[in-house]
């Protein structure tokens, strides 16, 4: 069974801007799915579209199998928006009380399951205090919090680190792997690659509301590619190699030119010669998630 | 239903965590007790005016002066009783025109309403819900009315008339068309707009007795103050049908609300 089913989904806003041009995406039970791409690529009108927030302009979107314009297609989905907005006038027990009341929880056991998240995401200090006194990190980290409230099998989150520091961060994937080893799928849209590279299956790369990349890991690095490094490389020759379309990553004094076939590598190598740079070494290995994901920006 | 019942309960919360509304509730209350105490003020002054001279020392025309006053001091009471509701009507108006324009528009601009409808909760019942927790606040508004008026009837020793006795009623049912109006044009302008267009957007206002009369919600047939203050004594039936009448255009615009909002999309 599909967790998620998108079929030719399309959407065009007002005023005529593209977000989404017919995608066709599913996501199965148990993976963790990472939904990658530039602003304005189309994937928070994605989770709109899959959260029936706005209606789609073409094509059918699909919860566990149903329509998702289906209220009962939520019940067993969890939603963290990038922006978390709560009602603050709540205490932070009280608040996901009443979301766990939406969400279909039993009353019996409502307040021991907001008890069990309070304790879990760290606020139970904060259980009997007011939303609008907490700091942004304990918003997000309330926001995810109610997101598990109804223990759901689908999570989905849009950029859930973003307002976090790295301490929480690392929490927040703690959670995650926690939540994928029960089972559970999760559909995350987020800019932070190595984020997405380390917890998730699957990914898709969206661009200009296009699909351009769906697969593992391993099936989207496709063969291995080559990887020139250079030490301390002269400004002038990073402006050549850029110029010249050469992928190029810089770290602290190491520079590294990603080349995609044996003819790169070769122009790579006469570039760096006529500038004079030296070559430390040359790797051979899988391309990491960016260098895919900026082949299927560049559309390369 | 459970549903409803929360998102019921949540507005209410929200509605009384809104100073501007209390205050203005606690105000237009607080207006109405001062303004009937100094109707009644007047109407003791004038009481001593008229009996200073004992009865026996009275000239024949002291005597008829008198009881012209006892006359004109009884036909003040219903005019006290109107300027109590006038007051009264005014606060239930500002009440229900700004609590119905807040009540989804709020969780829209604030963005609460992702997080609501990302649980299996329908847009029907989100707004229902939204609704009847106005409904709430307007109900117990009139209630606080109804109690004052008891209060002020006492003091003044004024008889209540069956139009009086059931003026909280009729109070809250105005309200209740006046906010579904309000409801329904938050969904399209901002609330502050909403709120006045609502308030004015009657036949009343505008076209009595032509023909807007049958496609806008009139509020005058349900103006109490105007009722007591031409002595227009309700019977039951015409209530039930007032009743009615404003159910009818509540559920109409609630109705509208709904497809509105059904068709609406939260960015």
């Amino acid at each position: 069974m599909s967790v998620i089913r998108l079929e030719n989904l399309s959407k065009t806003y007002k005023g005529g801007i593209v977000a989404l041009r017919g995608i066709d995406l599913e996501v199965n039970a148990g993976e963790v799915f990472g939904f990658l791409g530039p602003n304005g690529a189309g994937k928070s009108t994605t989770v709109k579209l899959l959260l029936n927030f706005i209606r789609p302009s073409g094509g059918t979107a699909y919860l566990f199998d149903e329509p998702v314009t289906c209220a009962r297609s939520r019940r067993r989905v969890g939603y963290l928006p990038e922006s978390v907005h709560l009602h603050r006038y709540y205490t932070g027990q009280r608040l996901l009380v009443f979301y766990a009341g939406l969400s279909g929880v039993e009353r019996s056991v409502r307040s021991q399951r907001a008890a069990e998240l309070l304790e879990r995401f760290g606020l139970l200090g904060a259980a009997k205090r007011k939303i609008l006194q907490y700091s942004k990190g304990m918003l997000q980290r309330m926001g995810l919090a109610q997101a598990l409230i109804n223990d759901p099998d689908l999570l989905i989150l849009d950029e859930p680190t973003s307002n976090l520091d790295p301490v929480a961060r690392r929490d927040v994937r703690d959670i995650l792997l926690e939540f994928t080893a029960r089972g559970k799928t999760v559909f995350i849209c987020s800019h932070i690659l190595s984020e997405v590279e380390s917890v998730c299956d699957r990914v898709g790369i969206l661009q200009h509301g296009e699909l351009r990349r769906v697969g593992t890991l391993q099936e989207l690095s496709g063969s291995p590619i080559t990887r020139i490094v250079v030490r301390d490389i002269p400004a002038g020759t990073v402006r050549a190699l850029s110029a010249a379309g050469m992928r190029l990553t810089i770290n602290g004094r190491e520079a590294t030119i990603a080349c995609k076939d044996e003819a790169a590598h070769r122009e790579a190598e006469q570039m760096l010669e006529a500038h004079g740079a030296e070559i430390e070494r040359v790797e051979t290995g899988r391309r990491s998630l960016e260098e895919i994901f900026f082949d299927a920006i560049e559309g390369t | 239903m459970t549903e409803i019942l929360l998102i019921a309960g949540d507005s209410v919360r929200a509605l009384l965590h809104r100073r501007l509304l209390v205050a203005l509730m606690i105000g237009m209350l607080g207006l109405t007790v001062v303004s009937s105490l100094l109707l009644n003020a007047v109407l003791e002054r004038v009481q001593e005016e008229g009996a200073w001279v004992p009865e026996s020392n009275q000239s024949e025309t002291d005597k008829q002066q008198a009881r012209q006053m006892r006359d004109g001091l009884e036909e003040l009471g219903p005019i006290f009783m109107a300027g109590f509701f006038w007051f009264a009507t005014l606060g239930g108006a500002a009440v229900a025109v700004y609590t119905c324009s807040v009540a989804v528009s709020t969780d829209i601009r604030q963005g609460t309403i992702s997080v609501v409808l990302a649980k299996p909760v329908t847009r029907a019942q989100f707004l229902l819900g939204k609704y009847c927790g106005a409904g709430v606040v307007l109900c117990s508004y009139s209630a606080l009315t109804g109690i004052a008026m008891v209060v002020f009837a006492y003091a003044n020793q004024t008889d209540l008339n069956l139009t009086a006795r059931y003026a909280p009623w009729l109070m809250f049912c105005n309200n209740l068309m006046m906010g579904s109006v309000a409801l329904l044009l938050s969904l399209f302008v901002r609330p502050f707009v909403a709120a006045v267009i609502a308030y004015f957007a009657s036949a009343s206002f505008l076209s009595s007795p032509n023909p807007l009369y049958f496609i806008l919600p009139s509020y005058d047939r349900l103006n109490v103050a105007l009722l007591i203050m031409e002595g227009k004594l309700i019977a039951i039936e015409d209530i039930f049908v007032l009743t009615l009448y404003a159910f009818d255009v509540a559920i109409i615009f609630v109705l509208l609300s709904l497809w509105r909002f059904r068709t609406r999309e939260m960015i």
